[in-house]
């Protein structure tokens, strides 16, 4: 087995070659996961490993695939999820300002980012320690050729990787779609293709700009002689400390007040409860509610209140054109005791 | 897919396989289609649910023949299976957890009658608190059902354990159900490199046929299943048992050389991992097994003399290997993934240490860790660390015989930060008003409904929550609770609402909020309500006390929780019960609940070249409910959300009376398929199309509280149906038969309830 050729350019110490996807739900990271897994296995002869982050994970909400690769006769054993991936995938720019997705890189990782950005710029947005940042704009891809982005991904990812062979992913892709949906495999090849060359990628020494951020499980503040007995929560309502912004897709619903009339039916609609009231005073007196604005912290842009709103005083609009911090109007009726 | 090359030849030439990267619930799924099962009965529960879905799909596309029936739970689940063994057939199932445990009373049913089936355990957490990930605590209470269970660590292994339980437990002398057990996530959803038979005719050969001495579909020779058998004779028919597993004992090994002699993979009572010249042992289930190999290669590299066993099977309980394994074995550590709370050991820690007592000679010192209970992952570090203590206990020095192994004290001085101010009593009154006839108790209208002066309801849900974009659910708690005054107590069962609320340590709730399980919410909160009532009368709360109790349900909540809920509604429980239906078991992944309409595409109802979706249309839960004849039921939808107000003003009210029961349809984007943005007007053209009238049932009365008809907007339900993604193919030609028949459905129930709003006596 020694003298067998060696299909991976790099192996960690348990002799692994290993990717890790970080994503929204919704935007196809699993079955990127999947297809990679399968096009190293089944086309090319890799032994593999393929799974995600468990849980009731819904579209929206952060979620990791995985992909382990090893020689064809090395057994795999591990069954934990990535830690120090050799390639990691960001499938979302703006999970990187709530969430640290670069833990275990080190100086020969290679991140691929989802972004219309330059390499220097992301790898100062991500703070990364040192190795080489490759920037794809997937998502412009994946509008252009109507598809998910994962495939756009994918095409980046055979790239860097120096081994995964472009004509079994391609394979993998069009099994993938044949049974259900046959129609899209050609959209995806094209995908695939532009992310496999449309990239810019650059790589960066340990410079000593940002620190090496090592994996670390997370330990929760509660424990056994902590947490109140039974499982209970004493926190009412506390989930409004959670930042829901990375939902969103690009889009969000812009609030022109100058046209809103205050009539309601947003605030009946949205399932986040995003919008912010004050109370008044009509011109004869009577109470009266004056919609503020937006809460964007909740808002995972479903666009309801746009399609909804009679008087255009909401409408879908693209993310990165504005601060959404600056345009936020906060609940005060959540703020914490 | 390639020919597998590296499948060991154990003394003849496997027969041909094929590789593929597969889960472990797929091989379940691909082992089931090759056995070709006739019946399987189930329902669905994370994490087992893809093996019904992918053979659903399958069946879609005509790759087997096993008629697929959903349960309506577990339990239901666990009797059609008893019903079609009894038939002489071959019979699958598969759960996980809670479902498991809902079906438990049926399991020494099929034992005890000796009935042969396959049931595939996907171990999960038990709840309480709810816990959707992996360990042993469900498996655990497997041991005295009187099936044979047998353990699979890998995908691999499900697929092989699968094809050898059904010879194993349709032996002859056997004549058992048998469990495979696999661990939830880890191997149920890691798709891994495997092999399969290229050729299902060799697994059918393997098999062979099943020839049950007794069946019930033989009327020319009458024969009397399960009689009524009390002392002296129960004693006997357990004895049988006992002698069958002994059976199953002497034939395990027999099967699982056949299996090698056929797959080149060869398996055995225990497992071993370099145990020759062991001193110390770690014996550990299922998937942690290959993660502890590489704990004892990292040991072995410094000397230490390691080794790890983990058994292929544990009912019947291989104590003669465990104790000739560990005779020589100075220190043992038995790492159970679930508790026996104040036995001093985990299951396997027990039975382990009464085999080693029955050998006189045997000194192995036994230590007991509990670990990676409700999913906690298990790294080689946690391995090592655990083999470590067994090296100690084996040295003799001072090691505790029973702990909890990965447990964290929590931070010390942490002080969750407390959220935000509880909704007062007096926030939201006065806002919806209801009039009430003082003499009739009726309401005879509802004033207060303009949305811009209903945002000054405080929330009782507040933001945070993680449900998916445009989820349907939080828009109706929304409306409804617009509608509610003063104090509430919640009640969810199961769901998506549940999930993603009440992620611990977050809650989106403001206000009392309970959980209990998926069936018995309804039960649940009446037992509150009654006590609530009976500490009034005892002057221990104050006689002024009002709470209104609501229940949400949703998710198919009303197909496993029908009965209870019934119950609940019969006995006039002061409670309202709101649904919110999407038409699906949404929170396990959109499979088919009875109120999914006909020919709508689900993952346990695909639409195919051979199955056109749903094939019976859907459940009127709130006819359902109106027979009961409580004081009120109602359907609302947030398309006509001051309508929705109104009647969860009234319910209010009338659940001072006895029961409540309001259904609303929700939106989900996610398994409907459809746009988020437009999904008002998606549950606008339900209700404009009949398919979900509004109207309410006060005190026997029915009311249509928004006619489409009238108001000239009635469509067509396709133009419904062309909204969403799940009924994309019936808006197809060769479906147009399909959606005739629904509209025909729709019509006749339309005009039902247009008949009983006409007459005062329907």
């Amino acid at each position: 087995m020694a003298a067998a050729k060696q299909l991976l350019p790099t192996k960690n110490k348990s002799g692994f070659y290993e990717i890790r996807m970080e994503s929204i739900g919704g935007l196809g990271a699993n079955l990127a996961g999947k297809i990679l897994a399968e096009a190293g296995v089944l086309g090319m002869g890799l032994n593999g490993v393929n799974f995600a982050s468990y849980g009731s994970e819904k579209k929206g909400t952060p979620v990791k695939s995985f992909v382990r690769f090893s020689e064809p006769d090395f057994e795999i054993r591990s069954n934990s999820p990535v830690e120090e991936p050799h390639i990691l995938v960001i499938f979302h720019e703006k999970m990187i300002t709530t969430h640290v997705l670069t833990q275990g890189v080190g100086k020969d990782g290679i991140v691929i980012v989802n972004t219309s950005r330059t390499p220097d710029q992301m790898r100062d947005a991500l703070r990364l320690y040192a190795g080489t940042v490759i920037c794809v704009d997937a998502i412009r891809i994946a509008v252009e050729e109507k598809v998910k982005l994962n495939t756009t991904l994918l095409g980046t990812i055979a790239k860097a990787s120096g081994f995964v062979d472009k004509d079994a992913l391609k394979s993998a892709i069009a099994e993938t779609f044949k049974k259900k949906y046959p129609q899209i495999i050609d959209a995806n090849i094209r995908a695939f293709e532009r992310g496999y060359s449309e990239f810019t990628g650059k790589t960066f020494a340990p410079d000593g700009r940002y620190e090496y951020v090592p994996f670390s499980r997370s330990v929760p503040d509660l424990g056994y002689e902590n947490a109140p007995i039974g499982g209970v929560i004493l926190n009412p309502g506390n989930s409004v400390q959670k930042d829901l912004s990375a939902s969103r897709t690009g889009h969000i619903p812009l609030f022109i007040k100058d046209k809103c009339t205050s009539c309601g039916e947003c605030e009946i609609t949205c399932p986040d409860y995003c919008f912010v009231w004050e109370s008044g005073v009509d011109k004869h007196g009577r109470p009266k509610r004056i919609l503020l604005g937006i809460d964007y912290q909740f808002c995972k842009g479903c666009m309801k209140c746009v399609e909804i709103c009679k008087f255009d005083a909401l409408k879908k609009d693209i993310e990165a054109s504005f601060d959404v911090g600056a345009i936020t109007v906060k609940h005060r009726e959540f703020a914490l005791k | 897919m390639g020919n597998d090359q590296s499948a060991k030849t154990a003394g003849r030439q496997p027969l041909p396989q094929m590789f593929g990267l597969l889960s472990g619930n797929e091989m379940a799924a691909l082992a089931a289609k090759h056995i070709n099962f006739h019946i399987m009965g189930y329902y669905p529960i994370t994490p087992s649910t893809e093996v019904a879905e992918n053979l659903d799909e399958m069946k879609a596309f005509g790759e087997h023949d096993i008629r697929m029936i959903p349960g309506d739970g577990e339990h239901g689940a666990a009797g059609i299976c008893y019903g079609a063994t009894l038939g002489g057939g071959r019979v699958f199932n598969a759960t996980s957890a809670n479902g498991f445990l809902f079906s438990l009373e049926q399991y020494p049913v099929q034992s005890g009658t000796r009935f042969p089936m396959l049931l595939n355990l996907v171990t999960r957490a038990v709840s309480g608190p709810l816990d959707i990930k992996g360990d042993h605590s469900d498996l655990y209470m497997a041991l005295n059902t009187g099936w044979i269970i047998l353990l699979a660590r890998s995908p691999q292994a499900v697929y092989d354990m699968n094809i050898m339980a059904v010879k194993i437990g349709e032996s002859k002398d056997v004549r058992l159900p048998v469990i495979v057990a696999y661990d939830g996530f880890f191997t149920s959803h890691q798709k891994r490199r495997v092999s399969f038979f290229t050729d299902k005719q060799f697994v059918q050969e393997f098999i062979g046929k099943y020839e049950p001495p007794y069946t019930a579909l033989d009327p020319e020779h009458p024969i009397t299943f399960g009689p009524y058998m009390n002392d002296p004779d129960l004693i006997n028919n357990k004895k049988q048992l006992s002698l069958a597993m002994d059976a199953a004992y002497a034939r395990l090994p027999e099967v699982f050389s056949q299996y090698a002699s056929i797959s080149g993979r060869e398996y055995h009572l225990l497992e071993t991992y370099r145990m020759e010249d062991a001193e110390y042992a770690l014996f550990i289930l299922n998937s942690s097994y290959d993660t502890a190999k590489d704990a004892v290669d990292d040991l072995r590299k410094q000397g230490k003399k390691v080794g790890i066993v983990s058994p292929g099977v544990i009912r019947p309980f291989p104590y003669r290997e465990v104790a000739s394994t560990f005779r020589h074995v100075k220190g043992l550590c038995v790492a159970d993934r679930a508790d026996s709370y104040g036995a001093n050991g985990g299951n396997m820690t027990l039975e382990i240490k009464a085999a080693l007592k029955d050998d006189p000679d045997n000194r192995t010192r036994v230590i007991s860790r509990i670990y990676g209970l409700g999913g906690k992952e298990f790294f080689i570090e946690d391995a090592v660390k655990l083999l470590e203590e067994a090296i100690a206990a084996g040295d003799g020095k001072q090691v505790k015989l029973f702990e909890y192994h990965g447990i964290n004290p929590g931070t010390p001085g942490y002080g969750m930060k407390t959220a935000i101010s509880p909704v007062g009593r007096t926030d939201v009154t006065g806002q919806v008003s209801a009039q009430v006839d003082q003499q009739t108790g009726r309401v005879t209208d509802v004033k207060g409904v303009n949305a811009q002066l209903l945002s000054m309801v405080p929330k009782r849900v507040v933001p945070g929550h993680g449900a998916c974009p445009g989820c349907g659910i939080f828009s109706n708690l929304n409306i409804f609770f617009k509608g509610i005054e003063g104090d509430v107590v919640v009640l969810f069962h199961t769901g998506c609402g549940e999930v993603v609320t009440s992620g611990y340590p977050y809650s989106s709730h403001r206000i009392t909020y309970i959980h209990n399980l998926f069936q018995n919410g309804a039960p649940t909160l009446s037992g509150l309500v009654e006590m609530m009532e009976e500490k009034i009368k005892r002057g221990e709360l104050p006689q002024d006390k009002r709470i209104t109790f609501v229940m949400v349900s949703g998710d198919g909540g009303m197909d496993i929780g029908m009965g209870p809920a019934i119950g609940t509604a019969l006995k006039g429980h002061r409670l309202i019960l709101l649904e919110y239906d999407n038409e699906g078991y949404m929170n396990t992944g959109d499979q088919l609940s009875f109120s999914t309409p006909l020919g709508h595409d689900t993952s346990t109802s695909h639409a195919g070249p051979y199955q056109k979706g749903k094939r019976t249309h859907h459940k009127d839960t709130a006819q359902i409910m109106a027979a009961c004849h409580v004081p009120y039921v109602a359907t609302v939808a947030e398309s006509n959300y001051s309508d929705m107000i109104k009647k969860a003003r009234k319910a209010q009210e009338y659940s001072r009376e006895g029961f409540v029961y309001i259904k609303a349809l929700s939106l989900c984007p996610l398994s409907w398929r459809s746009e988020e943005q437009i999904g008002e007007r998606i549950i606008a053209t339900a209700v404009d199309s009949c398919f979900f009238p509004l109207y309410e049932v006060d005190h026997g009365k029915t009311k249509i509280t928004y006619d489409p008809e009238l108001k000239g907007k009635k469509v067509p339900v396709i133009e419904w149906l062309k909204l969403m993604g799940k009924t994309k193919h019936l808006t197809k030609p060769e479906n147009k038969d399909i959606v005739e028949a629904f509209q025909k459905e729709v019509d006749r129930r339309w005009l039902r309830i247009k008949a009983m709003h006409e007459s005062p006596y329907l």
